[in-house]
């Protein structure tokens, strides 16, 4: 049975702020109803494309739907509601949190009562497995200090995009995002000894500013790749449109 | 004394949480279900019942869960604690309006009518 489209009443709802879940669960919910009003209007003796316009007459008409749900401000996502403290705030967090969960990780393994990587290498504790360990915690530390950055620009573009945010508050939070990871960098090597390995955590952006060029061409770096990735979604989405738009 | 701004204020969520006091339900069923109840009386927008529904377990007065039923997925809204709690102070306020209306119509017959 074909269902009617709830496309831009949840468009509209997304771009008012409410909760994407929301939003998916009342248009799922509002296809299944018009679903059984037509099979009751058909089951009253209507002829289908009877039924269907009874249905649809009966479930309410795109500015009735969307009334209703913007008369509930509970409804409206913490994203639409605070912004500033999602995009301006966030990209804060999300960097000092994913450093130090990175930092506790490292530290954890750092610290487990059997030599891990005596047990991988099947070398006692020596210049061998100390040589391995730095390698593998370089490769981890390399993965979070580049890596990190660009996948907490993704969450933020995804959150925003989602919820329709104006294009101004996603920019801040990915650029903010990109340019404070950007900043930070995680060392560690190991010099062969129990308890001789360093774990070095910098902040460009904390005095002395340790390899500002570094750090700072890193930022770049990671502002360049999230661009790119964004231009060619946002080229993506405009064909689709088009396509769309030729379609109907 | 407290005013009443607007005397339907509520009466969505009275029915819907009344109509769900008995079991659980999905939305065209709790819609069918008030149609029945009232008499046919109230007639909610069809459409427009979710928005309350959503909006009384975003309140923690209703959960949901999705159920298969003949091979469809349904969301059914249940009541919970709080939502039996905010039901019976809802009836309390809707008993003492209705007595105060029939009482100003000259009878209290609709004020003993149960809900």
């Amino acid at each position: 049975m074909p269902q009617p489209r709830f496309d831009r009443l949840s468009e509209r709802l997304l771009q008012a702020g409410i909760a994407p879940r929301h939003v998916r669960r009342y248009c799922r919910e509002l296809s299944d109803h018009f679903d059984d009003l037509v099979r009751e209007e058909k089951a009253g003796g209507a002829e289908r494309e009877f039924a269907e316009t009874r249905a649809l007459s009966r479930l309410g008409n795109d500015d009735d739907l969307a009334d209703a749900m913007l008369a509930k401000p509970e409804l409206i996502s913490l994203t639409a509601r605070y912004p500033w403290a999602v995009f301006g705030i966030g990209p804060l967090v999300l960097v000092a949190a994913s450093v130090a969960g990175a930092l506790y990780f490292e530290h954890w393994l750092l610290n487990q009562p059997i030599g891990i990587f005596s047990w991988w290498t099947g070398q006692p504790p020596g210049p061998i497995t100390a040589k391995f360990a730095t390698q593998v915690y370089t490769v981890y530390n390399t993965l979070v200090v580049y890596g990190g950055p660009l996948l907490l620009a993704w969450l933020l573009y995804w959150l925003g995009s989602r919820q329709r945010m104006p294009v101004g508050w996603i920019v801040t939070g990915v650029a903010l995002v990109c340019v404070l990871g950007g900043f930070q960098d995680i060392i560690f090597y190991d010099t062969g000894c129990r308890g001789c390995g360093h774990l070095i955590v910098n902040s460009g952006l904390v005095p002395p500013f340790p390899n500002l060029p570094v750090s700072l061409a890193r930022a770049a770096m990671n502002l360049a790749i999230a661009g790119g990735v964004w231009f060619l979604l946002a080229k993506r989405k405009a064909s689709y449109a088009m396509a769309l738009s030729h379609t109907e | 004394m407290a005013t009443n701004p607007n005397f339907m204020n509520g009466v969505p969520e009275l029915l819907i949480l009344r109509t769900l006091e008995a079991r659980d339900m999905y939305g065209y069923e709790l819609v069918q279900a008030i149609r029945a109840r009232t008499n046919q009386a109230i007639s909610l927008g069809e459409g427009v019942v979710y928005p309350a529904l959503h909006a009384l377990e975003a309140g923690g007065m209703l959960r949901s869960r999705r159920k298969l039923v003949n091979g469809r997925t349904r969301v059914y809204y249940a009541l919970t604690a709080k939502g039996t709690k905010h039901l019976a102070g809802l009836v309390r306020h809707w008993q003492h309006i209705a007595h105060a209306v029939a009482l100003a119509m000259g009878g209290t017959a609709y004020a003993a009518a149960p809900l």
